[in-house]
């Protein structure tokens, strides 16, 4: 009996997990929010309101390069992360692919944005196609 | 090569125009304006300051490779670390220990030495050889990875323009995409005591004293202040410290470690006043006077010296940078408001090291100028504010890292202490050297590590593995069942974890 005792706890020891683990290969963040938090270090733990005004600021921006040097959208826009999963503009047009779709698939036109489906036609239409036209001048 | 063709037709206009037409300014001056406006290229990167933080960030921007270009006053690269601060004065420890060691702790030993002399100015050539090789070598680095290195004052002009008083004469001016504040810190002074870097000297000084100080008097008995007076005081000064607070090595140190650090280095001949305010001081006459009180109240009492040692901390150093021609404020110490990813309330212009939050530490600038780069570049950065080491580089050193027993107990955190003391080690006792101990703090429950304190030799190495320990989130018995070589110092850093969970082996 106790000697089962010593045993399992023996084999449980060899078990242990050391709280020190490979935790697997690197992952890039995919989406980094960027808006302005305090510093970790800062002794007020706290941000001027002139960091969060500075960015709704438009009348600072002299020319449009320098807004775009300071414009955010789902992160700074000259910055995107380049990986697999990045935000619009992280990859180029060659690099995503051909648009057109393997052999055997097809697209449905209703699958497509609205712009490319087709545009809904009116009664008047209708019955103008139908009567030849004459409809227009009943 | 666009660029070079446009500098060289509008320097032939220029030069066309003055020549012929001196008379009429206003062309001439419009368009040495547009000369002006295409001839400097815009850089990825521009950055205020070649020491620890500019520096780093200057090489790492390289081999991410941006276009940088790295700005510095002093006229040669490293700033006050590698300049005038913890290279020099580890020199100065480094060899003073070595002096002192042959002098009084040789015989024990089974060594017979002669006549032992100080060659003070030979020392402080080895400590200019050290100095001088690293800061030629960081010049190297700079070449190795494309790094513009232009020696002058920056200041700013706009938003993405540094106006550049050279050195050497003259002004130029770099426009970057990016902008770094990296202008380091500068001794704080102590009111009423000119720092003449003679008698009244700050660490800059107390790193180049022509001959040693009979007396030495050290106000600030922190980590500055203990360094350079144990060099001193090995030399032969005999060295005394003040400090305002009640214990010595700062407020960040455990108390149980800075107590136990203060009776050896008193044991070596430092007098302490600690508890103790500096309320004046006077160089008029032949010696400098301190009128000293107790931070209370009631006890005055006139001191004397040769020399004095202002070592009362660092401010950020902000001078002649033109914060305000784009409106950058400061906070109340002096320092540059940041958020986390080091940008000011203009997005593009960051800044780290000293200047702004955190420790004045160099390996923290370090961290922090990759990090910086690492958000212009790719968008995400990391530095660890609760894991950075500090090492104070007396004999024994101390170091430490985490949380110290006065933190825990103020947070109400509840912790399990396990110690290790350096006469239990077969290394040092062998070393001869068994002055010091190793403490470690842990959570009751998980273990995980909270804190590790360090006094004896070598601690400023051996806190790298606990730092590492700390980063990693591990517990006690994960450095306790991690095998470390025999018989080695770290075998102390070992047995105390294994006191923390457990029970050490050799105590």
């Amino acid at each position: 009996m106790f000697a089962t005792k010593v045993l399992r706890q023996a084999a449980q020891h060899a078990e242990r997990t050391p709280s020190i683990k490979f935790i697997g290969k690197r992952s890039i963040p995919s989406s980094v929010d960027h808006t302005p938090q305090p510093h970790p270090a800062s002794p007020t733990h706290s941000l001027p309101s002139s960091f969060t005004s500075a960015a709704s600021e438009q009348s600072s921006h002299h020319s449009f390069s320098t807004y775009r040097d300071h414009a955010q959208q789902f992160g700074p826009l000259r910055k995107t992360i380049k990986s697999g999963s990045a935000g619009i503009g992280g990859q180029s047009g060659f690099e995503l692919g051909p648009v057109a779709p393997p052999t055997g698939i097809f697209f449905d036109r209703n699958e497509l944005p609205a712009r490319f489906r087709r545009a809904p036609i009116s009664l008047a239409e209708i019955e103008a196609v139908e009567t030849g036209g004459a409809a227009a001048f009943s | 090569m666009l660029s070079q063709r446009l500098l060289g037709r509008s320097a032939v206009r220029s030069a066309f125009k003055s020549s012929t037409l001196p008379s009429i300014a206003t062309p001439a001056a419009r368009w040495s304006r547009r000369t002006f406006a295409t001839e400097a290229e815009e850089k990825d990167l521009v950055i205020i300051g070649g020491g620890v933080a500019g520096y780093v960030a200057a090489i790492k921007a390289g081999q991410e490779g941006m276009k940088v270009t790295c700005i510095e006053k002093r006229g040669t690269l490293g700033g006050t670390c590698l300049n005038v601060g913890c290279i020099p004065s580890k020199s100065l420890l480094n060899n003073s220990h070595l002096y002192h060691q042959v002098l009084h702790d040789t015989k024990h030993r089974g060594i017979e030495v002669g006549d032992v002399k100080l060659n003070l100015a030979q020392l402080m050539k080895a400590k200019d050889t050290s100095v001088a090789g690293l800061t030629k070598g960081v010049e190297f680095l700079f070449k190795k990875n494309g790094v513009e290195y232009i020696k002058g004052t920056g200041t700013f002009q706009d938003e993405h323009t540094i106006k550049v008083a050279l050195n050497d004469g003259g002004e130029t001016a770099v426009r970057g995409k990016n902008i770094l504040i990296a202008t380091g810190s500068e001794v704080s002074p102590f009111p009423g005591l000119e720092i003449d870097e003679k008698r009244v000297v700050s660490s800059t000084g107390a790193i180049a004293l022509e001959k040693v100080p009979e007396k030495m008097l050290v106000i600030g008995g922190g980590i500055i202040g203990l360094e350079m007076a144990s060099v001193w005081s090995r030399l032969g000064s005999q060295v005394t410290v003040v400090e305002f607070l009640d214990q010595i090595g700062g407020p960040g140190m455990d108390t149980e470690i800075a107590k136990a650090t203060q009776k050896i280095l008193k044991k070596q001949g430092m007098i302490f006043k600690t508890g103790t305010k500096v309320v004046s001081g006077d160089k008029s006459g032949e010696k400098v006077k301190l009128e000293v009180d107790s931070a209370k109240g009631g006890k005055p009492e006139t001191l004397e010296a040769d020399v004095v040692l202002v070592a009362i901390g660092r401010r950020p150093y902000t001078g002649n940078l033109g914060l305000e021609n784009i409106g950058l404020e400061l906070d109340e110490r002096g320092r540059v408001i940041i958020d986390s990813e080091y940008r000011t309330k203009i997005p593009h212009i960051r800044c780290v090291g000293d200047v702004t939050f955190g420790p004045m530490l160099a390996h923290k600038a370090e961290e922090e100028a990759v990090a910086v780069v690492e958000y212009i570049k790719k968008g995400y950065g990391h530095v660890n504010y609760g894991c950075i080491p500090s090492v104070m580089y007396t004999f024994p050193e101390v170091a430490w890292v985490g949380q110290s027993e006065q933190d825990l107990k103020k947070a109400g955190v509840k912790y399990r202490i396990g110690t290790f003391p350096f006469s239990a080690n077969s290394r040092a006792k062998t070393n001869l050297d068994t002055d010091g101990m190793v403490k470690m703090l842990a959570d009751p429950e998980t273990d995980r590590l909270l804190g590790i304190h360090i006094i004896g030799p070598n601690a400023g190495e051996m806190i790298a593995e606990g730092t590492l320990a700390l980063e990693y989130g591990a517990s006690a018995e994960d450095i306790a069942r991690t095998c470390h070589a025999h018989p080695t110092l770290a075998e102390a850093f070992k047995e105390a974890a294994m006191a923390t969970y457990s029970k050490a082996i050799h105590f």
